[in-house]
């Protein structure tokens, strides 16, 4: 059998609800800390509903996009939607998706943009257990009035020394949306983060 | 992508869909099976509209050039859990790029195979053929050959 035997369909309603995620992941990064509702999961696709519809909302044919797991269907199910092609190495990519995190890549492997274009950056879309209920965080920095507390769930030990760097590299550096089953939260590179309890 | 996937089941698959995208509607829809025939049909992608570039060659062997844009209309189902039918054609019509890549489906199960290449895609061929071959013996008769005297020498 050829491997259009499995290929899933896309987004039920291509003009609306693409609209709504582009206008979600905005309010996401405008917002960071902030818990967005993307949308219900999509028949015949693994990935969880916020980030499959984030992925056909953003990606195209000139945003090669990263992943993790070596399994073909995915790649090819948002070829076929988007025609956004595969990036061999984690620096070409201008989307990653992450959905191991137990064998999470460094931040650094990825694309932070140069001085002059850091808007060419890389986006990483990480799904995790839950948004809340994690070792709980102070967030600051634009787009959050005071302080902004949030407990992600599932990030290894030596992930926040990593975005201090990243966020210390402005304007160069990642963005990452955060996704979990329908919902979806946004970190950009502006927003410091601070633990409460330990280090 | 290191084979060709679209046609590793069926070596004539290319064949029936270049018949399926100049079909007319009406030769389409008259073939139509009722909906209660079938396993339900399930859209992968809706039919679509869009633009393709054409690109055209000096004297048809020198370099390409864009010759200008055409639209097209595309669409992708799946018929049951079976196979997945495409379609891309010229023009506009949602309903002709549906019925296109139902039949596509259609023809990949071998249930329908053989009694839809006989009763559908043989005769299309036939008429296509006929109106290519009459189309350019009418426009042959017009062909104007240039050539250059070459100037003798003095």
């Amino acid at each position: 059998m050829n491997a259009t035997a499995t290929l899933a369909p896309g987004l039920p309603d291509g003009v609306h609800d693409s609209q709504q995620a582009f206008r979600a992941a905005l309010d996401a990064l405008a917002r960071p800390g902030q818990v967005r509702h993307i949308g219900p999961a999509l028949p015949g696709v693994v990935l969880g509903g916020a980030l499959a519809r984030l992925l056909l909302s953003l990606s195209d044919d000139e945003t090669p996009v990263w992943w993790r797991s070596t399994d073909d269907n995915l790649p090819q199910w948002l070829r076929f939607h988007t025609g956004a092609p595969v990036a061999e190495r984690p620096d070409a990519a201008s989307f990653a998706v992450l959905t191991d995190l137990a064998h999470l890549s460094a931040l650094s492997d990825f694309a932070p943009g140069s001085a002059a274009s850091p808007e060419l950056s890389c986006t990483l879309l990480i799904e995790l257990p839950a948004l809340t209920g994690g070792p709980t965080l102070e967030w600051h920095g634009p787009g959050i009035a005071r302080v902004q507390r949030v407990g992600l769930q599932g990030l290894p030990d030596g992930f926040w020394p990593q975005w201090q760097a990243n966020h210390a590299a402005f304007p160069q550096g990642l963005d990452i949306i955060f996704t979990c089953g329908d919902e979806a939260l946004g970190l950009p590179r502006t927003t410091r983060v601070r633990r409460l309890e330990g280090v | 992508m290191k084979h060709n996937k679209l046609t590793n089941d069926y070596p004539t698959r290319t064949a029936w869909l270049a018949v399926l995208a100049r079909a007319t509607l009406a030769e389409l829809e008259s073939m139509a099976p009722a909906k209660s025939e079938l396993p339900e049909l399930k859209s992968v992608r809706p039919p679509e509209i869009g633009m393709v570039m054409l690109r055209g060659r000096v004297g048809g062997t020198g370099n390409p050039f864009n010759l200008g844009e055409a639209s097209v209309v595309r669409c992708a189902l799946r018929l049951g859990d079976g196979p997945l039918g495409v379609s891309y054609a010229l023009g506009r019509d949602k309903r002709r790029a549906e019925l296109a890549a139902l039949f596509d489906a259609m023809l990949q199960d071998p249930q329908h195979h053989d009694a839809l290449q006989r009763r559908l895609i043989a005769p299309l061929a036939q008429l296509q053929a006929q109106a290519r071959a009459q189309t350019q013996h009418a426009v042959a008769s017009s062909k104007v050959e240039f050539f250059t005297f070459v100037r003798g020498e003095a």
